[in-house]
């Protein structure tokens, strides 16, 4: 079976060539990079919202890129199960188009910061981390100003299972120095009640290759292969 | 400052009263007001280069002299062939006025300007470096606010943009202390086609110009005349002349423009820097030899009732101007609807060579395009400075504190420590090219997807040393920027330079570029490195303390690595291996940290460079790279040697048995761990390696020291000198390294 994915691009997307790079020359799926008014779901297995300043962040990082008829599409998506990731500010903008819940606030520092961490997987079963082992630490860059993840349903969360990463240290533990932007309980990212929505801060597709990455690992390759599982299982 | 224009409708302008009389015969009649003010701003020392030019002059001609110079100086970026159909254009500017005056718009619309610069030779802006300068920082609360909103407005103009950063450099002193220095430089990478699509000259009669982009508002009017003079209290009224960026828009220019680039219809373009329109439609037309009309009323501004004389002098950011085939007008214009870009069609190129301007029924501009994109130079006299007698005489006194004391003081000095706090807030990853990162290497290296090939890249100088010796220290300065590249595995391509000075009026300020410029030139033609491009900024002097800045001739180099696996990085790898330090340590602790942090001192003996022995080491260097003999390198630097082994046991934790029995020859202690000579190289290899090693050393005949080996403690031990052996904790000069700048910047 054939798989086809769209990466969205907005004004103003900055990492839809590196999203779209990953996925054709790494992963090797069909993959098309579609202007945010152009896309059409029908055509596609899954939707990728890259990373990037949409609208420059005006107003709040990802909220006017939350409106775009991309949205729209992408929501008859969300409803039929098919994969949906939103990475650093696409992971905004899904927060702010409600697909995921919760927001995402300036980071305590108040700077922007750009570094590699170490994430813990606390759910191997969403779309996007089923080839994941649940508790396992992977190695991937941040890059972003507003990424302090708050909600105020940490409750539900918790128990639905949609906490997905939480930022660790290097042996896997959840402490305080480990957490680069103040975010509630080091999450990192989350997903939908359903599992086939995921968004992260983390940058997935700047740790798919062994020499961009500083211990050589390709742990962000795992969501793209993860997706491909997922589609081809047709349910989770 | 003169005046022009007559009764109530005056202007005053920097012009001299020779240009003012030229420019009235050569017009034969009364320029209007928007045409003296067109003149003042090409007449600038920042357009014209009015000071400098007879200096550049000494820079060979690097279009003629190499095959893979496709762009030289004159150029908006110089620009050279990689090969594999690939080409690099970059180019380094300043933005040092409007940064001392307004550090967050002033260093944002910097790094907007160099973007442009790199966009309109056709190519995609792929990394940003960015040397800096500032005052002292500890107890300095201006120093403070400089540095933090100049690192904030790269961070948030570069970020939004996705270009990553991928270095820079940093020096405090006090002589920058209100005149910073904020340079910028940008790379870009394309394919050679491209490049030739993207002339920025309008050599073609009937051709449409249009202008794309941010509208033209009242901002930035006469930023260039600003930066043409130097700083006084009054510059804090100039703020107004410091134009605000907008990032987004400038996403939108660069997709905008490569995209129209692509459709073929394009013939010509530039970007609307310093002089705004005057600047970009007589050079178009200059350069070109043609002349052009241009319909006022089609300019899209962001205010109404501007003038013609605001419109033609405006600096507003983010425009762009195209120059553009009558076939393909539609094609294109449909590029910029598509990203929802401002555009219009403001005239039209013709066989007049006249730049004529409407404004309505009234002709505002009728000039001939030459007359201003030639500007005149002036002749400017130099001095050598007395006090430099004085301060090359000075001498080190007898070292006050123990050696292991000065060790830890150096590596928290500012000028050395780790500059983390600042590169961890640009973007440093975006593009997924960077394969040495910030902080893990001497210079930046980019990976050039499709290819097997990588770039290196490196900026700075030491302008303590210059200030010194202005021509040895801009050697040295490129000995260790090139040495920089070549720690990383690169073989140096391209030097492009930014001239940063005090006023060129001042015989000894003008000295200061004459000896700079000088040595460039020399250094370059010997070691076959092209000059592509360079910028020159005067007037970095503080009229209320009389003081100039220490010279900066800041240069950057880019250099090519054939293949991953010749890639080389900083760190220690293993235990066991051999350290080995390659060029001489001499007495030169003139302008070095070690006098500044522990004695206070300015002077003393700054480094020499010698071309010949630096021409034998780096071929020494590549030939151990061909025998895959090197594990780590790292040129020697600020602080001296055992700063330079520090820095690189630093990640895998890796101490050190140092015995420098054999290097201290006639030399202090002090001398030999703390001198900056320049050209030298800390190695990792492999024991049983030493004897081929010394035995390539001999060929090419330059000084090759075992001085230590790895080990796993974390400790560096230091034995062989005049005084006790000690020893350091790798840990404790690490805590020092990462956490001087935070402490400063953060409590």
């Amino acid at each position: 079976m054939s798989i086809k994915i769209a990466v969205i691009q907005f004004p103003g997307s900055n990492c839809d060539l590196d999203t779209l790079h990953v996925l054709k020359n790494v992963v090797d799926i069909e993959t098309n990079l579609i202007w945010h008014n152009d896309f059409k779901e029908t055509e596609y297995d899954g939707v990728i919202f890259p990373g990037g300043f949409t609208f420059g962040d005006y107003l709040r990082a990802g909220i006017i890129a939350a409106h775009s008829p991309a949205l729209d599409e992408a929501r008859i998506m969300l409803r039929d199960g098919r994969p949906i990731l939103g990475i650093c500010n696409g992971f905004q903008i899904l927060i702010e188009a409600e697909f995921l819940p919760g927001a995402l606030l300036k980071n305590d520092s108040l700077k922007f910061i750009c570094k590699w961490i170490n994430l813990i997987v606390e759910n191997n079963k969403t779309s996007f981390t089923n080839k994941m082992k649940l508790g396992g630490v992977l190695n991937m860059p941040i890059a972003h100003g507003e990424g302090r993840y708050f909600t105020d349903n940490l409750k539900e969360l918790e128990e639905n299972d949609q906490i997905v990463f939480r930022y660790v240290n290097e042996t896997g533990e959840i402490t305080r120095e480990a957490n680069p932007n103040g975010a509630l309980e080091n999450i990192a990212g989350i997903c939908n009640l359903e599992q086939n929505c995921v968004g992260l801060m983390p940058h997935p597709e700047r740790a798919s290759e062994p020499i961009l990455s500083p211990k050589g690992t390709t742990h962000g390759k795992l969501f793209f292969e993860s997706m491909i599982s997922f589609v081809k299982k047709g349910v989770l | 400052m003169p005046k022009v224009g007559k009764d109530n409708n005056e202007l005053k302008v920097d012009l001299t009263q020779k240009e003012i009389k030229e420019i009235k015969e050569l017009l034969k009649r009364e320029p209007s007001l928007t045409e003296w003010g067109m003149f003042d701003v090409m007449h600038s020392e920042h357009c014209s280069y009015k000071s400098s030019r007879p200096k550049l002059k000494l820079f060979e001609d690097a279009e003629k002299n190499y095959d893979y110079v496709l762009a030289g100086p004159g150029q908006d970026a110089g620009v050279i062939d990689i090969g594999d159909g690939y080409c690099l254009a970059f180019r380094i500017e300043s933005h040092n006025h409007p940064s001392a005056i307004e550090p967050y718009h002033g260093a944002a619309t910097g790094i907007g300007g160099i973007i442009r610069d790199i966009l309109c030779m056709g190519v995609r802006p792929i990394a940003l470096l960015d040397p800096l300068r500032f005052g002292p920082l500890k107890n300095n609360p201006h120093s403070q606010w400089l540095f933090k909103y100049v690192v904030k407005g790269i961070a948030d103009y570069g970020n939004c943009t996705g270009i990553p950063t991928i270095g820079g450099e940093i020096e405090f002193d006090k002589s920058f202390e209100s005149n910073c220095l904020v340079n910028v430089a940008c790379i870009g990478l394309g394919t050679i086609e491209d490049f030739k699509h993207a002339p920025s000259k309008a050599f073609n009669f009937g051709d449409y110009v249009i202008l794309m982009g941010g509208a033209t508002g009242r901002d930035g009017i006469h930023g260039v005349t600003f930066a043409s003079r130097t700083l006084t209290e009054m510059s804090e009224a100039d703020r107004p002349a410091v134009q605000i960026g907008d990032p987004f828009t400038k996403k939108m220019i660069i997709e905008a423009t490569l995209e129209a680039i692509k459709t073929g219809y394009v013939r010509g373009l530039k970007d609307l820097g310093g002089g705004g329109l005057s600047c970009v439609l007589s050079e178009l037309t200059g350069d070109g030899g043609t002349g052009a009309t241009i319909d006022m009323e089609k300019i899209f501004t962001r205010e109404p009732d501007m003038n013609s004389f605001e419109v033609m002098l405006s600096e507003s950011q983010e425009r762009m101007a195209f120059i553009v085939k009558p076939e393909g007008l539609e094609t294109v214009l449909n590029v910029f609807k598509k990203f929802e870009m401002a555009h219009a069609v403001i005239g039209k190129t013709d066989d007049s060579r006249i730049l004529k301007v409407n404004d309505g029924d009234n002709l505002v501009v009728n000039l001939p395009a030459v007359a201003l994109s030639d500007s005149p130079t002036i002749p400017r006299k130099e001095q050598r400075p007395k006090i430099l007698d004085e301060l090359l005489a000075q001498e080190t006194p007898e070292p006050n504190l123990e050696l292991e004391k000065i060790i830890y003081e150096l590596i928290s000095s500012v000028n050395i420590c780790s500059k983390k706090w600042v590169y961890q807030q640009y973007d440093h990853e975006v593009g997924i090219r960077s394969v040495v990162k910030c902080g893990e290497g001497d210079s930046g290296v980019l990976r050039i997807i499709g290819t097997n090939k990588f770039i290196a890249a490196s900026v700075g100088v030491n302008s303590k040393h210059c200030y010194l010796d202005p021509y040895e220290g801009v050697k040295g300065g490129l000995v260790e920027v090139c040495g920089n590249v070549i720690a990383n595995g690169a073989r140096p391509l391209a030097m492009v330079n930014c001239c940063n000075f005090g006023n060129p009026e001042i015989p000894e300020s003008f000295w200061y570029f004459s000896r700079s410029v000088k040595g460039m030139a020399d250094f370059c033609k010997e070691l076959k490195i092209p000059i592509v491009g360079g910028n020159v900024s005067f007037y970095n002097e503080d009229e209320v303390t009389k003081t100039a800045i220490k010279a900066t001739p800041i240069v950057m180099i880019v250099g090519l690595i054939e293949g991953k696996e010749k890639i080389i990085t900083l760190p220690f790898k293993k235990v066991g291996n051999d350290i080995l330090l390659i060029g001489e340590t001499k007495a030169e602790l003139g302008g070095s940290e070690y006098h500044s942090v522990i004695h206070n001192l300015e002077g003393g003996t700054p480094p020499k460079v010698n071309e010949k022995n630096i021409k034998a080491t780096w071929n020494f260097i590549f030939e151990l790279y061909k025998n895959d003999l090197v594990k780590a390198n790292h040129d020697v630097n600020k602080g001296g040697l055992v700063i330079t082994i520090a820095e690189m046991g630093f990640k895998n934790n890796i101490g050190a048995n140092l015995d420098l029995s054999d290097c201290l020859d006639n030399l202090r202690d002090d001398e030999l761990l703390f001198s900056e000579s320049v050209g030298r190289f800390i190695l990792e290899t492999e024991p049983d390696q030493y004897q081929k090693i010394m035995g390539i050393a001999e060929q090419f005949n330059v000084s090759v020291k075992k001085i230590g080996v790895l080990i796993s403690a974390p400790k560096i031990t230091i034995k062989g000198l005049k005084a006790m052996s000690f020893g350091l904790k790798i840990a404790e000069l690490k805590d020092l390294y990462d956490s001087t700048i935070p402490n400063i910047m953060e409590t």
